[in-house]
């Protein structure tokens, strides 16, 4: 009979599935065990240092709606286009930012921003996708979005963790662009959290006792192990593949549960929706995950821009300047990108609803930790805001300045079919001056 | 974007459509036939043995997921297999081909194919265009014309409707899905080596498309209106209504009308508008023009080619040519003569895709086995059949059907219960994601499977349900026998009898829960999640 259990699917590697499903409680324990591997390394004192050297992540908070460069990173304070609030000093002697994001100005040293970003399109679904992809659409090209290019990067084939995960609870632009893996395909699909802080279908169902859900789940690996004899697609490992990422993805639950966090911790986040799912991103990152977008809406500031701003600023400098500090503190911002970005900025011109509109010619995005000189400032706009005068550049250039903060070639190519697509478009250059 | 790809549409010029070959097998062979001779020449030059002819299990389950879009029930299943008329499989097809099933799924494929990331749908047109077995041009002529009011032509605008109010990916889609060229590379680059032709081949298509409108409900021309685009150098250029072959048309209309006459065009308009009618058509419709141009003789290879590729990408995994919107002569097919042979198939009687679809499923190179004995086999060769993941529709309704109670389907001529769940299946579908030319499958669906609660009620324990029965069987054996022959629509081998046993024997003091651990095992095989 035990000859006979080894040859089931023709290889003894299945033997300890084998004995999980047919064994006792303790052995399909042992073997659940075995594979968390991925997750325990967190405990262990010196992978984790060897984890954090290796894998770099990208924190991405992305400003839906679109936030103000002139009440952010670019104020403009006195003139026609300033508004009503001053600029302050930061720690970094000759930057100045809006005095709304005073928690930033003292960890200035740590940012990068970038003034001169002129990306043409200032409609929110077209812009949401440039700033997504980094590039124009292509109706020939499903090109995928910067997060499934990380994913796909720096993700670990085997990671017992999401490569992708993208918070994006207000409906304010949800729909703009939503999480794209493009051709990549949808093992680099992110996994969107609109309505919960914890994923879809990742926890057991009460139904089944969690042994009995293993040990079907060995079963049906086995069943299709020997039906893969002799048969090859891309298709078909992938099948397996995304099966095998369950057992991982379900115990990376608690990943998303933030009451697994010090309450001091969580004070320190702030109890707001931005701040908690600012708090998950940070749990993911440092357990392997490398690419996590958290999404805060509603800077769409057509009308009462200053009111808007004077909300949402505070809580953006002091949910950022948490964050980058808690990675500091853990050791992984030297190998965490944060990026700050929206999908354009606002006019310098205040209409008569004391509002700005769509802005997409002289605008801001911000780099902090991995890969950047922290306390540098790119490119100049006018004395009104309302041209880039120095240092200009597009949508391909931030994503080639984001792709070598965190050591991926921008200039690597896809093979789409029989089609090489480059990353970034051919002869793009990175903001070399940001880069550490 | 970069140069490179520019390189693909050198061929383009004054390209008919197919490559030079020789002479070509005699127009009245079998399409099948014609199939294995082209087919097996490129296993013999490559000195390749194809695979052995897949078992009879296999073939009735391959056949039923291509041509109805599910898997066979078990009585399908011994109904085939039982059967010792040499001529059993030519008569399944027929039947399968006959049944309303059939035309359902047609649909369905011809649907994925038109509105691929759209959110609406063609399926009300396609249905009933599929029951009469429409001709593929006619087809053709009916999306783009729009017009509802017609028999049998309801629905028929979404295509257009979809895409009317953006003309770029009007161009791209209508010539990368009718006649397999895609023509969005020329839009903007320019390549050092060829002159300017490729961007007047794009803004020629598009041209063709650029006066449709959408307004309201329906899908509206201009007679005129004149492309314009930018050459390379920036220089302003007003494009010609050329079509892929460099056959330029006129189409008139070159003139922009007087501010009044637009003014009283807009009147018009507006007024159809109000009254939920569909605005005025013009003299000459430049969409008209192109249908008659893509299909005059010299030009309708593009169109021919373009669907036969699709329809053997479909049913052998892997296209003659691939990628499928790139059919130029840089990539030739890997069976060229076979390619040009089945185009000319298809026009001579009268662009009948089931024809088409009965000569593919018919011959040897369809019939073969899975499972390769090389270790890489090419698969341009085609000596091994593709493992084919479902789309979502056909794993949603395959799910369905194999755990429903075997009782539900005793009558085999009795289409109808199994019409139904194709309907209420829909749902279930919408959870999976739709596979492209180069599929993966994600973690989500795994996830989906695993823990999701909508298989909840497909693994229901009632009468009515295949893990119900199980639980009834009077042995493991039974048990076993069931399960597989229901979901995995073959008998099970020993091996699996003992080790699907065990498993079973196992859960003695919860046969209903290991009913359901079992048949959920193999829902979510990969021998199930595959065409193979």
């Amino acid at each position: 009979m035990a000859t006979q259990r080894d040859n089931f699917c023709g290889s003894t590697d299945h033997s300890l599935s084998r004995r999980g499903f047919l064994g006792t409680l303790a052995a399909g324990s042992a073997a659940f065990a075995a594979d968390m591997g991925g997750l325990n390394v967190l405990r262990s004192p010196v992978l984790a240092a060897e984890l954090k050297k290796q894998s770099k992540r990208v924190i991405l908070l992305w400003l839906a709606g679109a936030s103000s460069q002139l009440e952010t990173w670019d104020p403009k304070p006195g003139t026609s286009t300033g508004g009503p609030f001053r600029s302050i000093p930061t720690n970094v002697p000759g930057i100045n930012i809006s005095e709304l994001m005073p928690k930033m100005a003292r960890r200035m040293d740590r940012t990068a921003i970038i003034r001169s970003l002129n990306t043409k399109n200032g409609d929110h679904g077209g812009a949401a996708r440039l700033m997504m992809r980094g590039r124009m659409g292509d109706p020939s090209l499903n090109y995928p979005d910067m997060g499934a290019v990380i994913a796909k990067e720096l993700g670990r084939g085997q990671s017992p963790v999401p490569d992708y995960v993208s918070f994006y609870a207000p409906t304010e632009g949800r729909d703009f662009a939503p999480g794209a893996s493009g051709f990549l395909g949808s093992r680099f699909s992110p996994i969107e959290l609109t309505t919960n802080l914890v994923p879809e279908n990742i926890r057991r169902p009460e139904s089944i006792t969690e042994l009995d859900h293993t040990e079907r789940a060995e079963l049906r690996e086995l069943l299709t192990r020997r039906f893969e004899r002799g048969r090859a697609s891309t298709a078909l490992s992938s099948h397996n593949e995304a099966y095998q990422r369950v057992k991982g993805l379900m115990a990376s639950d608690t990943l998303f549960d933030v009451t697994k966090e010090p309450q001091k911790v969580r004070d320190a986040y702030g109890p707001t929706q931005f701040g908690e799912q600012a708090l998950v991103a940070r749990r993911l990152v440092e357990a392997g995950v490398p690419f996590v977008r958290v999404a805060r809406a509603w800077w769409d500031s057509h009308g009462q821009n200053f009111e808007t701003h004077q909300e949402l600023v505070p809580e953006l400098d002091h949910v950022m300047s948490t964050l980058l500090d808690d990675l500091e503190q853990r050791g992984l911002l030297e190998n965490t990108l944060v990026v700050t970005l929206a999908e354009f900025g606002r006019t310098p011109q205040i209409n008569a609803s004391l509002g700005r509109d769509h802005f997409a010619s002289a605008w801001s995005a911000t780099l902090s930790g991995c890969g950047v000189k922290g306390g540098t400032v790119f490119g100049k706009t006018d004395e009104k805001g309302q041209k880039v005068i120095d240092g200009e550049i597009g949508a391909a250039e931030l994503f080639a300045t984001i792709y070598q903060a965190v050591g991926i070639n921008h200039e690597k190519d896809y093979m789409v079919g029989s089609r090489p697509v480059p990353l970034t478009e051919t002869g793009t250059e990175p903001v070399r001056a940001v880069l550490a | 974007m970069g140069s490179i790809p520019l390189v693909w549409f050198v061929g383009l010029v004054a390209w008919s459509g197919s490559p030079a070959v020789g002479e070509l097998l005699p127009a009245e062979r079998a399409i099948e036939t014609v199939v294995d001779h082209y087919v097996d020449a490129g296993l013999v030059a490559a000195g390749t043995h194809p695979a052995p002819e897949t078992e009879d299990a296999s073939m009735v389950r391959r056949l039923t997921l291509d041509l109805l879009g599910r898997i066979p029930t078990a009585s399908e299943v011994r109904a085939f297999t039982e059967s010792t008329d040499p001529e059993k499989r030519p008569k399944l097809v027929d039947r399968l081909i006959g049944s309303v099933g059939f035309a359902r799924h047609q649909a369905d494929t011809l649907d994925a194919m038109l509105m691929s990331g759209f959110r609406s749908s063609l399926r009300e047109y396609l249905v009933s265009s599929c029951r009469d077995n429409r001709p593929w041009d006619t087809v053709f002529r009916e999306l783009m014309a729009a017009t509802e009011s017609g028999p049998g032509q309801k629905g028929v605008s979404e295509f257009l409707k979809a895409r009317g109010k953006d003309p770029d990916k009007l161009t791209t889609d209508v010539s990368s899905i009718f006649f397999g060229v895609n023509v969005s590379c020329a839009k903007c680059h320019d390549h050092p080596l060829v002159d300017d032709w490729k961007q007047d081949h794009y803004y020629g298509m598009k041209s063709f498309l650029e006066r449709t409108y959408v307004v309201g409900n329906f899908v509206g021309e201009h007679g005129y209106g004149r492309t314009k685009f930018k050459t390379t150098d920036g220089e302003e250029k007003k494009a010609r209504f050329l079509f892929l072959t460099g056959r330029e048309v006129e189409v008139g209309g070159a003139e922009e009308p007087s501010g009044d006459d637009k003014k009283a065009e807009k009147q018009k308009i507006d007024e159809a508008k109000k009254k939920n009618e569909a605005p005025p058509s013009p003299e000459v419709s430049a969409r008209a023009r192109l249908v008659e141009t893509a299909l005059e003789p010299a030009n309708r290879d593009f169109f021919a080619r373009a669907i036969v590729n699709r329809f053997w990408h479909r049913f052998y995994g892997q296209g003659l040519v691939m990628p499928l919107d790139q059919m130029h002569s840089e990539n030739p097919p890997s069976h060229p003569e076979l390619l040009q042979w089945l185009a000319r198939d298809l026009i001579e009687h009268g662009y009948d895709l089931r024809r088409l679809t009965r000569g593919l499923v018919l011959s040897h190179a369809y019939a073969r086995e899975s499972r390769a004995e090389s270790e890489n086999p090419d698969p341009r060769l085609f000596g091994v059949a593709a493992p084919r993941p479902l789309t979502p529709l056909q794993l949603s309704l395959s799910m369905s059907v194999a755990t429903a109670s075997p009782e539900t389907f005793a009558d085999p001529d009795d289409q109808a219960k199994v019409e139904n769940l194709a309907n209420s299946s829909r749902g279930l579908a919408s959870a999976i994601a739709r596979p492209g030319e180069d599929y993966q499958i994600g973690a989500a669906e795994a996830l989906f499977m695993s823990n999701g609660t909508k298989l909840n009620e497909l693994l229901g324990d009632g009468d009515d349900r295949l893990v119900g029965r199980i639980a009834k069987q009077r042995d493991h054996r039974a048990q076993v026998e069931l399960a597989v022959r229901n979901v995995l629509s073959r008998s099970p081998d020993p091996d699996e009898i003992a080790l699907l046993g065990e498993f079973l024997a196992h859960r003695e003091d919860r046969p209903v829960e290991a009913a359901r651990q079992l048949v959920w095992a193999l829902l979510a095989s990969g021998e199930f999640r595959f065409n193979h």
